[in-house]
C-alpha cells in the first residue's frame, strides 16, 4: 500500500511540477506588460509573444456591434463570459495548480472573446463533459463552449456552431518500443485507449471497428496506460498527442492524422446573433493576426513551423 | 428517441451484465472477507485484532474512486497488471470488505452476552463459539444493513467507468458520444440502477422476515 502510494506522489508530484514548468514557460513575460518577449520564451519561433501578451493585445469589440437584448449585452453587464470547457487539456486548456491560471488555445480564446465582449479577459470556466456539453448550453448555464468541440450535424441540431476555428485530426500514441502499429489500419484487434469526453471513441468504431476500446477521464491516464502496457495505442487529436510525446521520452505519435475534426464555438441555438458575432469575431482576430500569435503561443510550442491558415469559418457540415 | 434504438440497448445491456457480474462478485468477496475481517477484530489474540482494525481504517477512510485510480494505474508500476475488470471488482472487494465487517461488528455486539457464557459452559472452544453460536445470530440480525452494503455496491460500480470499464455507466458514455442524448441514456441507465436496488431491497426484506430471531 505503501510503495504504491509513494509511487503514484512521485509521479503526481513530477506532472505538476512538469505542469507548472510549462504554464510558467508560456506565462514567464506576464507581468511585464507590453515588453517584446526575449527568444526562447515559451515558444521556438524568435519574437513570438508569450500567451499573456497575446491575451493583452487582443481587440474589444465597438459599440455598435453588441445591440441592447442581444446575449452579448447580457454577457456585457454581467461582466464575465460563462464559458464551458475543461482544465485538464495541455495545450489547448490546462490549469495551472499553483496560479490557478488557465492557459492554452481553447482557453486563450475564451479570454479573448470575453475581452472582445466585456473589456476584461474574464472568463469565468464551468467544467464540461461529452455527456454535458448540449444540456448546459440549452439551459442557459453557460453562453458558449470551448473545448476542443468538433462540430458534427448531430450535434448541430442542438446547439449552434460558430467556426471552425481550428482543424485538427485523430492520430495514434504508441510506447517508444512499439513497432508494430504505425497506421489506423494497424489497431484491429488491439485494445485503443482514448478520453471519455472525445469523438475519438466514435472515429475508431469507424476507423478500426474490431479494436477494443477503454475510455478514461483524462489525457494523463490514458498516456499512462500505453506507457505500462494496458492499452496498446492511444487515439486522441494529434496536437494534444504531439504534446505528450514532447514530454514523456516513452511514447511516440506515428503516423499521420486519419481524421478531420473541425473545432466550433458552441453557442446557445435560441441566440442566432451570438453566432454572428462571434464569427465576426473570428474573422477580425484571423485577419489582424491574433490567431495566428495565439496559435505560436501555445500549440505552436510543441508543433514546429509557422501557424496553419485557419479553416474557413462555415465551412464543416453544422456550423 | 427513435434514432438508433436498438444500437442503443444493445451496448447498454451488455453494460448491464458486466454491473451486475462487478456488483455479484465483488459483494460476495467482500462478504467473505468482511467475515474474516469481524471475526480478526472479536478476536481474542491482539496481532489480529490490530489488523483487522488496522484494515477497516485504512479501507474506510479513502474514497473509492482514488482507490480506483490508485490500484488501476499503481498496480502496473509494480508489476502487476491485471485485467481493467479484475482489478476494479477486486479493488471494490477490498474496499466494501470493510464496510461489511463494521456491519458485522455491530451484528455481533446484538448477540446478548449470555450466548457466548453458554457456549464456553457447554465446552466449546472459541472458534467453535463464533462458527456455531455467534456468527449465524449476527448475520440474521443483520440483514437489512448488509442488502444497504449490497446497494452502495451496485450504485458504486458506476466508479469504475472513471477507470474505462465498459459497465451501465460506461456505455451509457460511449452511447451519448455516439448519439449526443446524454439525457436519454442516462435516463435509462438511472431506471435499470433503480430498479436493481429496489429489487434487491424487496428481496433483503423477505429474508429477514424468514431468518429474523425475535427476542
Amino acid at each position: 500500500m505503501k510503495a504504491r502510494t509513494r509511487i503514484s506522489s512521485v509521479r503526481t508530484l513530477a506532472a505538476t511540477a512538469l505542469t507548472a514548468a510549462l504554464a510558467t514557460a508560456l506565462t514567464a513575460c506576464g507581468s511585464s506588460g507590453n515588453l517584446p518577449a526575449p527568444s526562447g520564451s515559451g515558444s521556438h519561433s524568435p519574437g513570438a509573444l508569450s500567451y499573456q501578451q497575446v491575451i493583452d493585445g487582443a481587440p474589444v469589440a465597438p459599440d455598435s456591434a453588441i445591440p441592447a437584448g442581444s446575449l452579448m449585452a447580457k454577457i456585457k453587464a454581467r461582466g464575465t463570459l460563462n464559458v464551458g470547457g475543461t482544465d485538464t487539456s495541455a495545450l489547448f486548456s490546462l490549469k495551472d495548480p499553483v496560479s490557478g491560471k488557465l492557459t492554452g488555445f481553447d482557453a486563450g480564446l475564451a479570454q479573448m472573446l470575453a475581452k472582445y465582449i466585456t473589456g476584461k479577459p474574464n472568463e469565468n470556466l464551468v467544467l464540461v463533459t461529452a455527456d454535458t456539453r448540449e444540456t448546459l448550453l440549452q439551459n442557459g448555464t453557460v453562453d458558449t463552449v470551448l473545448a476542443t468541440y468538433t462540430i458534427t450535424p448531430a450535434r448541430a441540431q442542438k446547439v449552434a456552431f460558430a467556426g471552425p476555428y481550428y482543424s485538427s485530426g485523430d492520430a495514434i500514441l504508441v510506447a517508444k518500443g512499439n513497432t508494430d502499429i504505425t497506421k489506423v489500419a494497424d489497431l484491429a484487434n488491439k485494445t485503443v485507449c482514448t478520453e471519455s469526453s472525445s469523438t475519438a471513441a466514435n472515429d475508431l468504431k469507424q476507423y478500426a471497428p474490431s479494436a477494443h476500446v477503454i475510455l478514461f477521464q483524462t489525457n494523463a491516464e490514458c498516456e499512462q496506460a500505453v506507457e505500462q502496457g494496458r492499452a496498446d495505442a492511444y487515439v486522441l487529436d494529434q496536437a494534444l498527442l504531439l504534446g505528450d510525446s514532447v514530454r514523456d521520452p516513452k511514447v511516440k505519435v506515428v503516423g499521420q492524422p486519419f481524421t478531420t475534426e473541425p473545432y466550433g464555438i458552441g453557442v446557445p441555438l435560441n441566440s442566432p446573433e451570438m453566432k454572428t458575432f462571434v464569427n465576426d469575431w473570428l474573422k477580425t482576430i484571423q485577419s489582424d493576426g491574433e490567431w495566428a500569435k495565439l496559435w505560436q503561443a501555445t500549440i505552436g510550442t510543441v508543433l514546429s513551423g509557422d501557424a496553419p491558415t485557419p479553416p474557413a469559418i462555415g465551412s464543416a457540415q453544422g456550423s | 428517441m427513435p434514432t438508433g434504438l436498438h444500437e442503443t440497448l444493445g451496448p447498454l445491456g451488455h453494460g448491464l451484465q458486466l454491473t451486475l457480474a462487478m456488483t455479484a462478485i465483488a459483494f460476495t468477496g467482500a462478504l467473505v472477507l468482511g467475515v474474516l475481517l469481524a471475526v480478526c477484530r472479536i478476536s481474542p489474540v491482539p496481532p489480529l485484532r490490530a489488523l483487522g482494525t488496522a484494515y477497516v481504517t485504512v479501507f474506510r477512510n479513502i474514497p473509492l474512486l482514488v482507490l480506483l485510480v490508485l490500484f488501476v494505474f499503481g498496480l502496473p508500476d509494480v508489476g502487476l497488471l491485471f485485467s481493467l475488470f479484475a482489478t476494479v471488482t477486486l479493488t471494490m472487494t477490498l474496499y466494501w470488505a470493510a464496510f461489511v465487517c463494521e456491519v458485522l461488528r455491530a451484528g455481533i455486539r446484538t448477540v446478548p452476552l449470555g450466548q457466548a457464557e453458554a457456549a464456553r459452559a457447554l465446552g466449546l472452544t472459541a472458534g467453535q463459539s463464533i462458527r456455531h453460536i455467534i456468527l449465524p445470530q449476527a448475520l440474521r440480525s443483520m440483514v437489512q444493513p448488509l442488502a444497504n452494503v449490497f446497494i452502495a455496491v451496485a450504485l458504486s460500480t458506476s466508479l469504475a467507468a472513471a477507470v474505462g470499464v465498459a459497465e451501465m455507466t460506461g456505455q451509457a458514455q460511449f452511447v451519448t458520444l455516439k448519439y449526443d442524448q446524454p439525457l436519454t441514456s442516462f435516463a435509462a441507465t438511472t431506471v435499470v440502477y433503480v430498479l436493481i436496488t429496489m429489487t434487491s431491497g424487496l428481496i433483503a426484506g423477505r429474508i429477514e422476515r424468514k431468518v429474523a430471531i425475535r427476542r
